[in-house]
């Protein structure tokens, strides 16, 4: 419980700042103190329990199903990252008071600091991976509001940003390694993860897992090649650099590597991967940290190396580089703090950070300058001071590391960092407080006041005290140490003289190459500007930029806006996935053996074939497609015939015909031709989809057809006469044993012709009528209405109608119906309109047809109901047999009232939507009302009267 | 065919009620006019809350109506709660802009209706005809809404797009779905189940794989995702936010019962699809996003990107991988909605915006619509401890559980590259200068939507928050195995 009041007692405090900012700054930092300092005395009162050897734990379910839970514990490792991250922090909340200026919103940066400080302390505390990767992305987004905290300037902003991709991005990789090695370890509490390293490194998943984690840590750290974000991020008010950049955030990922030391080190993928990345890091900041002329970024690229140092220590693997690791965190948390903070002084007091433009400053500011000398010295690692120490640990470690066969490539290599930090330290000591005093200082500077240095003063106490007895540390650094490696250690003992060795050796040869390089530090700075440098910011930039642009560039050719495409895409997809699925699945074939092929099978094959390849060639002209797709409607009403299913061929045929000539009358409003088309590739392209999608297409039609199944039909054909009273299957079932079904289905056509009258209606008004009056008139044949056609049509009116009532009547038990008979009167109006003209027909069609749909629905209906007077349900139906004289024996099922419902509805949706089109067709044309009823021209063209006249009094 | 008795249309009761209440909104419209536009949507926000009312209420225990064809299960009212959500929210939160842009149609408010009946009769969905009629009352409305401002020519192409398109995915799913039957001898999703146990056979898994391309249609999944940007974009805003939401859900649930249900027995031949689907959302969707200028468009990637994700859950094929997706699913909902009720607030004194650029500065202008955004990105890049972080992490450790690996690790990365975007969105608002002018105010149901997304998605962090969102997730992916 205390554990988690010592975690959240920053966030709790992080509510304040913002409202107490009101009662003025020093309320303010007081009380971002006062939270910090209350977390502190909590944890510091734990700290004998640790001492003794306990491990305070405390939880509580968050997430149970996934394993999350809410829950702390506090061993050395723990408690020596938290103390430090609220010491420090106390520190830089009394720094940044004076730091920050009024004109600096200073409610919202404690708010963030205290954020960030709660996210810290979480990652310390944290014993479940799951809570830590929630503290850790906290961490990684309450940074990314510091980092822009001056959001005025564009390095801040871009920095901000940059900083939360890689880090955010990190984090997120580092889910998936936790995922993985929680899957791993059975569980998701560190605790127990700690205790099965041995399962974990023994399992196949260990080193996607490793990887993976490492990226997290990694770029958490700033290691190569993820070194570069760090650098940009110092656009932060330097109260931030010296407490995110140097003291505590970056070293989450060295936290982290130590945390699960026990369970991922040891091995020689770790060894491989972690030992050469830290050193690769260590020469590479401290390289670039040596020449850097902004005090910020020499101090950054240090921060660097020392990350590259404390990973390279970790991936030693020994228990000794542990000790050394857990060592030099606590120095360099010691020195470096106190080299940002005095940077900051500089820069407040003169006004810049350009070390070119200072020098002299230790006569201007002497506490200042001796507090920055001494932490100098430390980093450069000059005896008596803590740097010396440690770094020596590390070079002791490195002495005996054997890298890839080469016992002297890590010591050499070491010694080079160690002798470039010697360089940079000296560069940033020796250039910035002494040498001349200058005369042009942007501002002149003095001693800032105490609540400035008084917090690098307090880090600079264990600099010196810990350099000249360094047996003050070796409590915390054992607890430490031992946490780390998760076991006892051997024996050893920090002091500040081990005799002659070789790290001593290595030491001094460092200090006086160091010396020397900063000495020849132009002939040095020369060899920099004549090796490539890559720089890392624009090289990001660049990698998103063309990320970016190839993204887009990808996108535009994909995602064209053009339909074809689409659908050419979706179509291959289906494909290609049943392709996939074919060879998965067995796929013997069918057992059934094949009808023989007779002479109606290779006609209507050679019909359809011809049809199909003519409309891919006439396409352009669309009323010839549609008629040539028509023949493919008929092609099959032929197979119903030719299969035994007249009643289904009649169906097919008077559909197709209906369908047909109303799509031509449609189609004659639109133009004539489509549109152009696009080059011979497409073509090709979309031939070659839909010719393999045919293909597919027809082999899983073969497969089906190959095989026996049992349908449902059979039940309806032998249920048909007994239960319906008709030996007409399809009408049966229409009628009766799914007249449910139909009775939905004549409400449907019925609205549908609704729809087309009202859709069509509007063409007749607004801009669509503009349209269609401005529609120039195609050539009209001169023989619009031909005789013979008009006469035939008219004589075969009555003979089709009559036609239609005996089809009705006999479509119980033979081909017919009420449907088809709706159909076929549709057909014979149709006609008329074609042969006689719009205007014409439109006269004389003095039929209602809202209400022919309505009375056929009312007339369904009302069948259906008139069951429920004999106790049956809706639409049961009954039969019985009538004698009429010459037509004979009719059968009459009550089903016969529902097919009149069907009927009529058919008959009013044609008919509906027919007079809709004549009536917009009429428009166009501007045809004239007719007057006499055989007026089959339409209005006489030149001298075409008399003539027509003529053709009047024949017809009379 | 044997009559229903009318107290066995019980469970339909929500869907009943909805379809009435759109039949007499209809009327209401078609007498009174264009004048009952704000009358219509209020009394269809009160039946889609009377729906939901009713939904809730059912019980617990499974109920089936129309011989099996309609199914009311734990699952089925999970689903169904969620896309009454999304519907009530983007009718909520639309009526500003509709009314704004002079296209706030009486028709609109009864078109959500009922694409939402089809939505919930697809959730219910027991057979394949009950699926498909579902699928086809919600496309049929879905098809008329994005082409709702028919006066303006990238409205209706992309309605048009969305007709054809939709109409070429619903033959395919017609298709598999006469396969399925022809080889199992039943449309039943209990009795396919039955009929594929053992060896699937070529013929039904074909079928499987037709259904399945049109399903990941109506979910927007790569490679049938092409309609999504245009859509999205070309559609008036609400209409966008509402194809984000509800429709999602409601397609999403009827994927899972269909394939959980009906195909358990070659759950490694569905499994090899929906991995190589949910790769290609989540990988598409992230790096399409990246180039993005229109923030319309990017919401439709970063939807196309969060089905891949929810997939993840599916292709593990367990209760728990289920579970995931309706956990997944619930919480992209909330965010979703919350993002696109700012979406519809941006507007200028000369009329809406979409650019990206236009959020520049926002943390300045209006901090707190700043910090609900932030919110809401951070959580769609599933950045922890956030609510969408929570998703990821289910419907990924369902896929370890279920020895994806690979499928996990990619997710992951996906989400890695995914991130970019939502942050550069996020550094868009709080680090730029101001692009321009204030947006004008928030309409007062954009406010409540917004407020409401934040909040959950905050509150969804606090210790044992999530519970009762899991517990109904796993009684709902429980009661499907």
């Amino acid at each position: 419980m205390k554990l988690a009041l010592i975690t959240l007692l920053p966030f709790l405090g992080a509510v304040f700042p913002v409202f107490s900012i009101r009662y003025g700054r020093n309320a303010c930092a007081a009380l971002a103190g006062a939270f910090t300092l209350a977390a502190l005395v909590l944890l510091l009162g734990e700290a004998p329990a640790v001492y003794r050897g306990e491990v305070p734990a405390w939880g509580v379910d968050w997430l149970a199903p996934v394993g999350l839970r809410f829950s702390f514990f506090l061993d050395g490792l723990g408690l020596f990252f938290a103390t430090l991250i609220l010491g420090i922090g106390l520190l830089i909340i009394l720094y940044a008071r004076f730091y920050l200026d009024s004109r600096n919103p200073m409610g919202v940066f404690y708010t963030y600091l205290l954020l960030f400080q709660g996210a810290m302390v979480g990652i310390a505390l944290s014993n479940n991976v799951l809570m830590m990767l929630v503290f850790w992305e906290l961490t990684s987004l309450s940074s990314f509001l510091l980092i822009g905290y001056w959001r005025h300037l564009p390095e801040a902003r871009q920095g901000a940003r940059m900083a939360l991709a890689v880090t955010g991005g990190g984090g997120l990789c580092l889910i998936a390694g936790m995922l993985l090695l929680g899957h791993i370890a059975g569980s998701y509490e560190l605790g127990e993860i700690l205790a099965r390293g041995e399962v974990v490194k023994a399992s196949p998943l260990y080193a996607p897992a490793l990887v993976l984690i490492l990226l997290g840590a990694f770029t958490k750290s700033a290691q190569f090649p993820f070194h570069f974000w760090l650098p940009h991020a110092m656009a932060a008010p330097t109260p931030v650099s010296a407490y995110l950049h140097s003291a505590t955030m970056v070293k989450a990922g060295v936290f982290l590597l130590a945390r699960l030391w026990p369970v991922l080190a040891g091995t020689d993928m770790w060894f491989m991967v972690v030992t050469p990345a830290g050193l690769v890091t260590m020469l590479v900041g401290a390289w670039i940290a040596i020449f850097k002329d902004d005090l910020k970024a020499l101090l950054a690229f240090s921060t660097v190396s020392h990350l590259g140092l404390m990973v390279m220590l970790l991936g030693f693997g020994t228990h000794m580089a542990a000790v050394a690791c857990a060592f030099h965190i606590l120095n360099h948390a010691t020195f470096k703090a106190p080299l940002f903070m005095s940077a900051g002084i500089v820069d407040h007091e003169a006004h810049t950070r350009d070390i070119r433009r200072l020098g002299g400053l230790v006569t201007l500011m002497p506490i200042t300058a001796t507090l920055a000398l001494i932490a100098a010295a430390s980093m450069a690692g000059i005896p008596l001071l803590n740097g010396f120490l440690s770094k020596e640990m590390m070079l002791e470690e490195a002495s005996h590391t054997v890298f890839a066969g080469t016992t002297w490539l890590v010591p050499v290599l070491a010694t080079l960092g160690a002798l470039l930090s010697v360089a940079y330290s000296a560069r940033f000591a020796v250039r910035t407080f002494l040498g001349p005093v200058r005369h042009d200082y942007p501002h002149h500077p003095h001693d800032p006041p105490f609540g400035m240095w008084l917090p690098v003063a307090v880090l600079v106490v264990p600099v010196i005290a810990i350099g000249i007895l360094p047996m003050l540390a070796e409590p915390v650094i054992t607890r430490t140490a031992m946490a780390i490696v998760g076991g006892p250690l051997p024996e050893f003992h920090l002091a500040l003289w081990h005799g002659l060795t070789p790290a001593l050796f290595m030491s001094l040869v460092a200090i006086a190459g160091g010396a020397a390089l900063f000495a020849a530090f132009d002939p040095a700075d020369r060899l920099r500007r004549s090796l490539p440098r890559p720089e890392a910011k624009r090289l990001f930039d660049s990698v998103i930029d063309a990320l970016v642009a190839v993204c887009r560039r990808f996108i535009d050719a994909s995602h064209t806006g053009s339909l074809q495409a689409y659908a050419g895409a979706t179509i291959a997809a289906v494909v290609t996935v049943g392709l996939v699925a074919f060879f998965d699945a067995p796929h013997a074939a069918g057992e059934r053996t094949p009808m023989p092929v007779n002479a109606t099978a290779i006609l209507a094959w050679i019909l359809v074939l011809g049809a199909t390849l003519a409309v891919i060639t006439c396409h352009a002209n669309r009323l010839l497609a549609l008629v040539l797709t028509s023949v493919i409607g008929l092609v099959v009403s032929l197979s119903f015939l030719t299969l035994s299913a007249p009643d289904l061929a009649l169906t097919q045929i008077s559909v197709e015909v209906v369908t047909t000539i109303l799509l031509l009358l449609a189609l004659n409003l639109l133009p004539k031709q489509t549109a152009p088309e696009k080059g011979l590739g497409i073509h090709l392209r979309d031939g070659a989809v839909a010719i393999v999608a045919g293909l597919g297409i027809a082999g899983i039609a073969y497969a089906v057809m190959t095989r026996d199944f049992s349908t449902i039909s059979d039940f309806h054909i032998a249920q048909s006469k007994p239960g319906g009273g008709g030996t007409n299957v399809v009408n049966v079932t229409l009628v009766d044993f799914r007249g449910y079904d139909t009775f939905g289905e004549i409400i449907v056509l019925g609205i549908a012709a609704l729809t087309i009258f009202a859709l069509l209606d509007n063409a007749l008004r607004g801009a669509a009528a503009r349209r269609l009056d401005a529609m120039r008139q195609g050539e009209e044949a001169k023989d619009a209405h031909p005789l013979i056609l008009v006469v035939a049509t008219r004589v075969l009116l009555p003979l089709a109608l009559t036609v239609a009532v005996y089809i009705f009547l006999r479509g119980h038990n033979q081909p017919g119906g009420g449907f088809i008979a709706g159909l076929i009167v549709s057909i014979a109006f149709i006609m008329q309109y074609i042969a006689s003209g719009y205007a014409f027909a439109a006269e004389r069609a003095r039929v209602n047809a809202q209400a022919l749909i309505g009375a056929g629905v009312i007339i369904a209906g009302l069948t259906g109901i008139g069951s429920w007077f004999f106790d049956a349900p809706f639409l049961t139906s009954t039969f019985g047999h009538l004698h009429l004289p010459v037509i004979g024996d009719v059968e009459l099922a009550s089903a016969m009232g529902f097919d009149t419902g069907v009927f009529l509805t058919v008959i009013g949706a044609v008919m509906l939507s027919l007079s809709q089109i004549a009536r917009v067709e009429q428009r166009a044309e501007r045809e004239p009302v007719p007057e006499g009823p055989m007026d089959n021209r339409p209005q006489p063209v030149g001298g075409d009267a008399p003539a027509l006249t003529a053709t009047q009094g024949a017809a009379k | 065919m044997a009559a229903v008795p009318m107290f066995a249309l019980a469970p339909a009761l929500p869907e009943i009620v909805l379809a009435a209440s759109a039949l007499l909104l209809v009327l209401i419209g078609a007498l009174r006019g264009e004048r009952a536009a704000g009358l219509i949507e209020a009394l269809t926000f009160v039946a889609l809350l009377v729906a939901g009312f009713l939904v809730v209420t059912q019980g617990g225990e499974r109920l089936e109506t129309f011989g099996g064809s309609f199914v009311v299960d734990a699952f089925a009212r999970f689903a169904k709660v969620m896309t009454l959500v999304g519907s009530a929210a983007a009718l909520l939160m639309s009526g500003d802009f509709l009314r704004r842009a002079g296209i706030n149609r009486f028709e609109y408010p009864i078109l959500i209706l009922l694409a939402t009946v089809g939505m919930m009769m697809m959730i219910s969905a027991g057979d394949l005809i009950a699926l498909y009629l579902g699928l086809e009352l919600q496309s049929l409305a879905l098809y008329v809404v994005a082409a709702i401002d028919r006066d303006n020519a990238r409205s209706s192409e992309a309605g048009l797009k969305y007709f054809v398109l939709g109409a070429l995915s619903s033959g395919m799913l017609l298709y598999g779905a006469s396969l399925i039957y022809g080889f199992t001898g039943t449309v039943s999703f209990a009795g396919i189940a039955q009929a594929l146990q053992g060896e699937g056979h070529a013929g039904a898994i074909f079928g499987l794989v037709f259904i399945a391309a049109g399903l990941a249609f109506k979910i927007s999944a790569v490679p049938f995702h092409m309609w999504t940007p245009d859509v999205y974009e070309g559609a008036p805003t609400p209409v966008a936010a509402f194809f984000a939401a509800a429709p999602k859900m409601a397609a999403m649930a009827l994927l899972v019962r269909v394939f959980i249900t009906a195909f358990p027995g070659i759950v490694d031949q569905w499994r090899q699809i929906i991995v190589f689907v949910a790769i290609a959302s989540m990988a598409l969707g992230s790096f399409a996003a990246i180039g993005q200028r229109n923030i319309k468009r990017l919401m439709a990637y970063s939807s196309i990107g969060h089905m891949g994700y929810a997939l993840v859950g599916l292709a593990a094929g367990t209760a728990e991988g289920v579970q995931s997706v309706l956990v997944y699913m619930a919480i992209y909902l909330v965010m979703t909605l919350g993002t696109f009720a700012f979406i519809l607030s941006m507007r200028r004194e000369e009329g809406p915006v979409e650019g990206i650029d236009d959020l520049a500065g926002l943390a300045r202008t209006q901090p707190y619509a700043a910090y609900g955004l932030t919110i809401l990105f951070f959580s769609l890049a599933g950045i922890p401890p956030l609510a969408g972080f929570l998703a990821k992490w289910y419907v990924f450790a369902a896929a370890v559980e279920a020895k994806l690996y690979t499928l996990a690790v990619i997710g992951v990365l996906a989400s890695v590259i995914g991130a970019y975007y939502y942050i550069r969105v996020v550094k868009i608002m709080h680090f730029d200068d101001p692009a321009g002018a204030a947006f004008t105010p928030m309409s007062a149901g954009q406010k409540v939507v917004f407020a409401l997304a934040s909040i959950v998605i905050l509150i969804l962090m606090l210790p044992g928050a999530p519970a009762p969102l899991n517990g109904a997730a796993l009684a709902a992916a429980r009661s499907l195995f």
